[in-house]
Parts: C-alpha cells; sequence; structure tokens
C-alpha cells in the first residue's frame, strides 16, 4: 500500500487574510479554532463571511470551539501543483466539525487503512513562517 | 414575445486541439465569419453580442468590449456572462431575454477560450487562496474526489456504470471530426477502470482534458427568422439556472445539485417531463456528473443513477442518446467555453446535421451547464435549456 503523506514540508506562504477572516488567523496564532456565530440563529458559519449566511445581518461573534468532529469526505491527491507537486499522495479531507460546519483541511498521522468516512478526529496546527497556523487534522484515537 | 418567440439560426464551433498556434481573436473572427456565411446576416445586422468567459480573456476587465472592437461590431447590448462552465447556454438564455426585451434583435453569442495556451488568470479575486490553497485543493479533480466517496458512502458506486458512460462518449467523439485528435480512439470500460488515479477515486478517464477551441451562434426574433426564410432553426423553451444551492447551509449533501431546481424550472416551462426528452447534452467535466444531472433532472431517483445507466444505452442510435459529439470529456475541454461543445452539438442534431451521429429522435434535446468549485459543495452554478427544432 502506498504510504500517504502529510504535507507538513510543503512550503506554504501565509495565507492571506481579509478584514472581516482577521480574527481567525490571529486566533491560529495560539493553536485557538474559533468560529464565527450567528447568535440570531444560533448558528455557527465556517468560513468566514462578512455577514450571516442566513439573515444576511453582520453581528457575528466569534466563539472557540474544540476542533473535533468527523471525517465527512476525503480524496487523495496523486497529482497536483507547486508547492504540492512532489508532496504526493496526501489527504484532503473535509470534516464535520461537533458545531455542526464542514471545514476542509489535510491529514497528519493517519494511512489509508485508518482512513474512512466517520472517522473522530482533532486539530492538527501546522505553523506558517508568520506565526499563525493552518488547521489540520489527526486521528482522535 | 417570450424566450419561445426567439430562434437560433445558426451554429459554428472550431476543431478542438490541445494548444492552438492561433490568436483567441482569429478563431473568434471564424466563428463569425462562418455563422455569417451560414445564416446570410450581414455583419451590420448584428447589435447583440454575449461572450462566455474565458480564461484567455480574465484579467481583461473589457473583455467584452476589447472583443467587440477587435471584430468591429457596433452593438446596442453588449457583455460578458461569467458563470463558469454555465456562461455558453447562460448567454444565450441572456441573449433571448435581451431580445425579449427590445434592447436588439440579433445577438452573436460567442464562446471561445485558449485556456491550454495562453491562460490570463493572474490574481483572480477570490476564497480559493485564503481557504482551498493552503490544503493543495487546487483544482476540479479533488472536488469530484471529495464528492464521490462521499456518494459511494451514501448510495454506492457502480465503476462499471461511470465506465459505460465513458466508454459511449468516446465512441461519439471518434465520429467527430472536429473532436481533439488524441482522444479520438475508441476505449473499453477496462481502460476506464484501469486508467490512472488523479484524485481518488477519480480516475484520468473520468477527467476532461483543458484544450482550445470556439463556437457560436447567431440568435434572433422567431419572426425575424422567418422573414428571412431561416426556418430551419431551434427554439429554446425552457430554461433554469441557479447559483449557489443552499448556500446558507453549512452541511450540504453534495450529491444533490441545483440542478435539481434549475431542471425543475425548465421542464415546468417546456410543459416537458425526463422521460420525453429525446437526447441528454449535460456538461460533462467528470463522469459522475453526468450521472447525478440523470438523478436530479428526473430520469431516474436520487442514488439510482447506476442502475439507470446499467439499463440504459447512451449511443446516439439507443434509448437516450448522450452527449452525441463526445461530450467535453471525449471531444477535449475548450477551458471556460467548453460548454459550448454540449450545447453546440444538441443545437447540430436538432438542425438534422449529425451526419455519422444523427439521432432519430429530434422532438427536443436537454442541454445543461455546471460552473464553479465552491468549498464544501459540489459547484458553484447550475443551468438547464430544452429546445425544439422550429415547430
Amino acid at each position: 500500500m502506498t504510504a500517504i503523506k502529510d504535507t507538513l514540508d510543503v512550503k506554504r506562504e501565509p495565507v492571506p487574510s481579509r478584514t472581516f477572516s482577521k480574527a481567525y488567523w490571529d486566533a491560529s496564532r495560539e493553536k485557538k479554532l474559533i468560529i464565527q456565530y450567528d447568535a440570531r440563529t444560533k448558528r455557527y458559519q465556517h468560513f468566514p463571511r462578512p455577514a450571516s449566511k442566513v439573515t444576511g445581518h453582520r453581528a457575528l461573534e466569534w466563539r472557540e470551539v474544540s476542533g473535533k468532529g468527523e471525517i465527512f469526505s476525503y480524496t487523495i491527491a496523486r497529482r497536483t501543483r507547486e508547492p504540492f507537486a512532489g508532496h504526493e499522495p496526501f489527504f484532503i479531507v473535509m470534516v464535520t466539525l461537533d458545531e455542526g460546519v464542514n471545514v476542509m483541511g489535510n491529514m497528519v498521522h493517519c494511512d489509508l487503512a485508518e482512513m474512512k468516512i466517520g472517522l473522530r478526529v482533532k486539530p492538527y496546527w501546522a505553523p506558517l513562517s508568520n506565526g499563525t497556523h493552518l488547521l489540520m487534522f489527526q486521528p482522535d484515537r | 414575445m417570450a424566450m419561445h418567440d426567439v430562434a437560433v439560426v445558426g451554429y459554428a464551433e472550431t476543431k478542438i486541439v490541445e494548444k492552438t498556434d492561433r490568436d483567441i481573436w482569429e478563431m473568434q473572427a471564424e466563428i463569425l465569419e462562418s455563422l455569417l456565411e451560414k445564416t446570410g446576416f450581414e455583419k451590420g445586422e448584428i447589435d447583440g453580442m454575449i461572450l462566455s468567459s474565458s480564461m484567455t480573456g480574465a484579467g481583461n476587465a473589457f473583455w467584452s468590449q476589447t472583443t467587440a472592437d477587435q471584430l468591429a461590431l457596433e452593438l446596442d447590448f453588449c457583455q460578458t456572462v461569467d458563470i463558469g462552465g454555465c456562461s455558453p447556454t447562460g448567454a444565450l438564455a441572456r441573449a433571448c431575454m435581451a431580445i425579449d426585451a427590445g434592447f436588439c434583435t440579433t445577438v452573436l453569442c460567442l464562446y471561445a477560450d485558449t485556456q491550454a495556451s495562453e491562460a490570463n488568470r493572474q490574481r483572480p479575486r477570490s476564497y480559493f487562496g485564503e481557504w482551498q490553497q493552503p490544503h493543495g485543493y487546487l483544482g476540479p479533480p479533488a472536488a469530484f474526489g471529495l464528492l464521490s466517496k462521499r456518494y459511494e458512502h451514501q448510495f454506492g458506486l457502480d465503476y462499471r456504470a461511470l465506465a459505460k458512460l465513458a466508454v459511449a462518449q468516446r465512441g461519439h467523439s471518434v465520429l467527430n471530426d472536429l473532436a481533439c485528435e488524441k482522444l479520438r480512439k475508441p476505449i473499453t470500460e477496462d481502460d476506464y477502470l484501469n486508467s490512472r488515479m488523479i484524485a481518488d477515486p477519480i480516475r484520468l478517464l473520468d477527467s476532461v482534458m483543458v484544450c482550445d477551441g470556439a463556437s457560436g451562434l447567431i440568435v434572433t426574433s422567431k419572426k425575424n427568422a422567418e422573414k428571412r426564410g431561416l426556418n430551419k432553426c431551434v427554439v429554446p423553451i425552457g430554461y433554469g439556472e441557479r447559483t449557489n444551492y443552499r448556500a446558507r447551509d453549512n452541511i450540504v449533501d453534495v450529491t444533490e445539485t441545483g440542478h435539481l431546481p434549475a431542471g425543475a424550472r425548465a421542464f415546468a416551462q417546456a410543459g416537458l417531463k425526463a422521460s420525453d426528452i429525446a437526447s441528454f447534452h449535460p456538461y460533462d467535466d467528470f463522469i459522475i456528473a453526468i450521472m447525478m444531472q440523470l438523478e436530479m433532472l428526473g430520469f431516474c431517483k436520487h442514488g439510482h443513477g447506476c442502475d439507470f445507466v446499467k439499463s440504459n444505452d447512451f449511443t446516439h442510435t439507443g434509448s437516450l442518446p448522450l452527449n452525441t459529439g463526445g461530450g467535453q470529456i471525449s471531444a477535449g475541454q475548450a477551458g471556460l467555453a467548453g460548454g459550448g461543445t454540449n450545447l453546440i452539438e444538441a443545437v447540430r442534431q436538432l438542425f438534422g446535421e449529425g451526419g455519422k451521429r444523427q439521432v432519430k429522435n429530434t422532438k427536443n434535446a436537454l442541454v445543461t451547464g455546471i460552473g464553479g468549485i465552491p468549498y464544501g459543495r459540489n459547484w458553484a452554478s447550475s443551468v438547464v435549456m430544452i429546445m425544439t427544432p422550429n415547430a
């Protein structure tokens, strides 16, 4: 079986943020996962947007969450472009957080035999050069 | 006036090539010249132009104006449609609108992209760089990998059924002189199954190859067509469009697509149902998208696509002729103009000019579009159009 790589060696640039997503990236400096929360509809939403996905109102809170959840779906990227070229094969996963949002990421510490839809996962924070971190996932064994 | 008072009176298409050495404007000029010759319109009579989006034109915020100037067209209506692979069929719908509203009378719908040889997408403003690119989610194969795994989890996925669709389309591109030469070789179901994985479970033969090419239509009012003796024409009778299906939801069933509402609208407007459709020309960036659209448009139940595929014949002489020019997967994807390949083939069939691959039943044809790769959903835009020959 081909070993699936974890993409930690990929030379990623710091991620460009926007006025309404800066708080997310700032929190990632301390490996904290914060998600936008709409108090009117009592719903989380991700990725960060300038307004509520449901009502269009701009009053949104940030709430810290555990980042635990389960695999919603996954694929194995086998042919990609720079800066990922040469780091294949690697997982791209969509995770349903326990708070009810789907979040994309890569997987570390996980081989093909363990991967399945429904697998419980927890966060893994990969450092970026500007002090922020990129959210990845690992099996929650 | 209404949409069905508008007629497509001419179509044109270049050969699809792996990499062109010709300028995109030269290809567009070839389409315009061909359309003028076929329809008898004078160039000066064209008073509207609608372009599909184009990776070559990307970065030029004045794409439709600049292109119109290159072709020296003086226009009362000029725009680019930017809903990705939905743009060509979306452009035809907007041509109907513009003519119906009285803004112009004769529209050139022009679809061209030379993405393989000249992509000019510099720094697109998108959420891609922040939320997708950092994970190596670099394009459509990863999106369709995630989607396919989820489909398999929910319903099971018979890869032989997908193989059957790939083989049927390939058989059609062999009969299509304008298809990309590299792809005009027959394949077997085993060839499909054994082709290498790109983004599991997406295989090479699931996927489109980016190419260069152009196509186009002349659209005018039915009254004008009749006045000029252009009796051979095609009339759109139903259209539906949906962008960001389930945009507000956080967890979306990715096996359900915007073709569900778009199809319901198109069928209601046309007064038809799936079983009435004579030939099917769905947007095909990946094979599984064809099967999902069969489900969403009501040819079969949600999750029953594989069974439907296995019990039908999709060749041009079969029970439901499918993308009879080969589709984009087997004719080549002319960048963002690729949706024109499915659309032009449907029009050609209804004109009765399918040649070696002419379908018998030309009562109608259904064309679709798919556009854009969003975050956590399947695709951004879905369109459905039903057309008939001039009754």
